[in-house]
């Protein structure tokens, strides 16, 4: 590939985005009297950390680092869009996982600038009032709202396994509501994605994911739970492209889960050396060694923890001698158990063929979003999460 | 008059029907109308796999769920002829992490929860500070992560210890991570020392700080929450650890129990759809969580309060900060003492080999959480799930009302809903 070629590529891509904010720009904010810049300073960041973070996610968007000025804006007009973000059947993990994102970190004021019409766990509002404000920014927004689902969703005779709110509607018949007049839909986490731990054999609830219960294209951000910055990413990269992302063959986007685990592993080395292993507790679990004989599932799971890690780049359970549990692939719960034991009849390469999830990715429908009207009046729900003054 | 009120940032959703007669909630009944079935998941499973499925129970306190797992699976490699004895460093490390969880809850709880609750109450509005909460959380998580990969949903204890090996500067680390969360309760949430704050004798005392904290409890005292909430003044701690006493209180009297005397009983919900079970110690209603932790512990303080406010909304807010500071100088001491030259891992038999029962008892944020666990040659053929909302906030008649039910009696609807969220409600552990 020549150099040249790439640059115009980008080039072509650079003025995309710069169109995209500049529409985006000419939409009213959602809160009248705050801005990025205003967040950043109350919570004690400079803009020199604001910039470094920038261009953290342009890295992890598998952008050149020259777009970081136009990822910065994107964020200033981040606020432009409505979000409706829904609980089914799960533990709540996710929403945890995202709030200990921070000390508190860009990437959860990133969550507290953008406009979070409904959030469950979040909000000060509850009960009636709540479910009101969700009818009320489903109508007011119809059409233009983004929808992040956590949660599978029980289904067939057990679908009244979950009920919500005051008219005791049921998850599944709110969940497709909510996705109908969506502009774009994620689903967040492996039960929301797949179905998850609920819909393990024998599966009691009939838990099945979003994308069984509605037509639209749902992205799939799966992980129990997934990264915040996976979280966080997935929506800056819609902000900026306005369009869904690059898909492998499970609708994840692939700047996140196009490699495996193993593949980018701290502790390959071992593993291409035959170093493993065999025991807990033994003198190669002392020395780091490779996990894949006490059962990690990193050679077939698709997913960037062994570079973004968690609990903001803390640790992750490789890290800690924990093997992968294959948490952001479908059914894993069901064709990836013993958790402590290797895949005895699948040998690491066989993935899709050798080839990875790649190989059909393309063939995927990639549906395109309209970027355009985004028309939004202040409805200051999220207030719920004003920043500490300190 | 019969209304509905639905609760939600309570880690999923939960539904209380009130009875009001001249204003006055004359009885409550409550619905938790969601269900997974991990029980029945569980079953057929290799043993094993329970230390990764019951953290996903919950996303506030999976670690408790991990540690119950662990513990009943010991058990069984004890009934079945191989008892596990885990060295200091195992059990050290453990135990941190299981605190370090409860300290992210009680920190969640008083930025996320009660301080808008709070304001929904009282007329003033409060300065609300969520961020503050996540804040102290995601410090409490780093600290979980460094020893057990990442938080939520770790999975780094096995029967016979731990999979992590930590070096001197993980436990540094640690111990940073602690000065720093230490350092913002000590200057946002309390307006003084940890040590002095935990030399407390009186309530009284209270009032000469002026931090987030005060302003708070001069709230509740404004709202008459020291003479509101009352439960059964009877109190229940069933996991054993370096910071519980084992015991069941009768106001101050204690005595000794054994948790296989946990029963359930089917929930009383006429009117509503609910999926939970109530829990009960030889078929009586108990309170757990912090209050009751803190009462078995004789605190001055914390007696003082009970002399005079029982065990009112008052107290119970009270207990859970308490136990805040006292976890987290808990926490400093199994980290300033902790050596790792032990090894992290014994060798156990194959989980094959294993055909016994087992039960594992934690204390949970909210208090006990049972797993009991039947294992044929390693795999699963049955398991249990007790966990703390389900003695807290059960749903029975008006007979024999469940601690939160009869916490609810007597009072107006909006102190009622105030009242339920006083025990820390987790809705989504209560179905499983």
């Amino acid at each position: 590939m020549s150099t040249s070629m790439k640059e115009t590529s980008f080039d072509s891509l650079y003025k995309a985005f710069e169109e995209r904010i500049e529409q985006l720009k000419k939409l009213p904010k959602m809160k009248e009297d705050s801005s990025i810049e205003q967040v950043i300073n109350d919570n004690g960041f400079s803009r020199r950390e604001f910039m470094i973070w920038a261009g953290g996610v342009t890295a992890m968007l598998a952008l050149p680092s020259s777009f970081t000025p136009l990822m910065a804006e994107a964020v200033k007009v981040a606020d432009r869009l409505p979000i409706i973000w829904l609980h089914m059947a799960e533990c709540t993990g996710c929403t945890e996982s995202l709030l200990r994102s921070a000390n508190p970190s860009i990437d959860s004021l990133i969550f507290d600038y953008i406009s979070l019409e409904y959030q469950e766990t979040l909000m000060t509002a509850a009960g009636w009032q709540a479910e009101q404000n969700l009818e009320n920014a489903m109508k007011k927004y119809k059409g233009r709202y983004i929808l992040m689902v956590e949660g599978g969703i029980p289904s067939a005779d057990t679908e009244h396994y979950l009920t919500i709110g005051g008219h005791g509607k049921t998850g599944k018949a709110s969940a497709m509501e909510a996705a109908e007049h969506a502009a774009a839909v994620f689903a967040i986490g492996t039960c929301s994605a797949f179905g998850g731990v609920q819909a393990a054999a024998p599966n009691p609830s009939n838990a099945v994911a979003l994308s069984e219960v509605t037509h639209k294209t749902v992205i799939n951000v799966p992980g129990c739970p997934p990264s915040e910055k996976n979280i966080v990413g997935t929506l800056l990269h819609y902000l900026l492209y306005g369009t869904l992302p690059a898909l492998d063959v499970f609708n994840r986007p692939k700047w996140a889960y196009r490699l495996r685990i193993h593949d980018l592993c701290e502790r390959r080395g071992h593993f291409d050396a035959g170093e493993f292993v065999e025991q807990f507790g033994d003198a190669g679990a002392k020395d780091g060694y490779c996990l894949y004989k006490v059962g990690c599932k990193g050679p077939y799971t698709f997913n960037n923890c062994s570079k973004q890690k968690f609990n903001q780049g803390t640790s992750w359970p490789v890290q800690a001698g924990f093997g992968c549990i294959g948490c952001s692939e479908p059914d894993f719960w069901d064709t990836m158990g013993t958790v402590n034991e290797p895949i005895k009849d699948r040998l690491y390469n066989t993935t899709f063929g050798g080839l990875g999830a790649d190989a059909t990715a393309d063939k995927i429908g990639i549906g395109l979003l309209t970027a355009t009207a985004v028309g939004i009046a202040a409805h200051a729900v999220v207030s719920a999460i004003k920043p500490p003054k300190e | 008059m019969i209304t509905k009120e639905i609760i939600e940032k309570i880690e999923g959703e939960a539904s209380v029907e009130f009875e009001i007669k001249d204003n006055l909630v004359e009885f409550a009944t409550i619905s938790f109308p969601h269900f997974r079935g991990i029980e029945m998941i569980l079953n057929g499973k290799n043993a094993l796999d329970a230390l990764v499925i019951t953290p996903r129970v919950c996303g506030i306190c999976g670690h408790a769920h991990l540690m119950a797992s662990v513990r009943a699976i010991e058990d069984a490699y004890k009934n079945a002829g191989y008892e596990i004895k885990n060295n200091q460093k195992i059990e050290k490390i453990r135990e941190f992490t299981l605190i370090m969880e409860i300290i992210q809850n009680h920190f969640k709880w008083f930025y996320m929860t009660l301080i808008p609750e709070l304001e929904k109450l009282h007329s003033t509005s409060l300065v609300q500070t969520p961020l503050k909460g996540a804040f102290a959380a995601s410090l409490a998580a780093k600290a979980i992560a460094t020893f057990a990969g990442q938080w939520p949903h770790s999975s780094y204890m096995i029967p016979g210890g731990i999979t992590s090996d930590p070096t001197n500067i993980d436990i540094l680390q640690v111990q940073t991570y602690l000065q720093e969360l230490s350092l913002f309760f000590e200057n946002e949430t309390l307006g003084t020392s940890l040590e002095d704050f935990l030399s407390f004798e009186s309530c009284k005392e209270f009032r000469g700080l002026n931090s987030d904290f005060s302003y708070i409890e001069e709230k509740l005292i404004s709202l008459e929450m020291h003479e509101k909430g009352f439960a059964y003044d009877k109190f229940l701690i069933l996991g054993k650890h370096s910071f519980t006493s084992v015991s069941k209180l009768n106001k101050t009297h204690a005595v000794g129990i054994d948790a296989k005397f946990v029963n359930t009983v089917e929930a009383y919900s006429p009117n509503q759809i609910t999926y939970a079970k109530n829990a009960q110690y030889k078929k009586e209603y108990y309170e757990t969580g912090p209050l009751s932790r803190m009462m078995a512990l004789n605190f001055p303080i914390i007696k003082n309060m009970h002399r005079r406010f029982k065990d009112s909304a008052y107290s119970r807010v009270m207990a859970r900060i308490f136990e805040l500071a006292y976890l987290l100088k808990k926490a400093s001491s199994l980290a300033t003492t902790l050596t790792i030259a032990e090894s992290s891992y014994n060798s156990v038999v194959d989980i094959s080999k294993i055909t016994a029962s087992g039960l594992g008892v934690v204390e949970a944020p909210r208090g006990p959480l049972l797993h009991k666990i039947e294992i044929e040659k390693g795999i699963i053929e049955s398991y249990k799930i007790i966990t703390p909302t389900q003695f807290n906030i059960g749903s029975s008649s008006l007979k024999n009302p469940t601690p939160a039910q009869k916490a609810m009696q007597k009072l107006s609807k909006e102190e009622a809903l105030f009242v339920f969220r006083t025990f820390d409600v987790c809705s989504v552990c209560t179905t499983h």
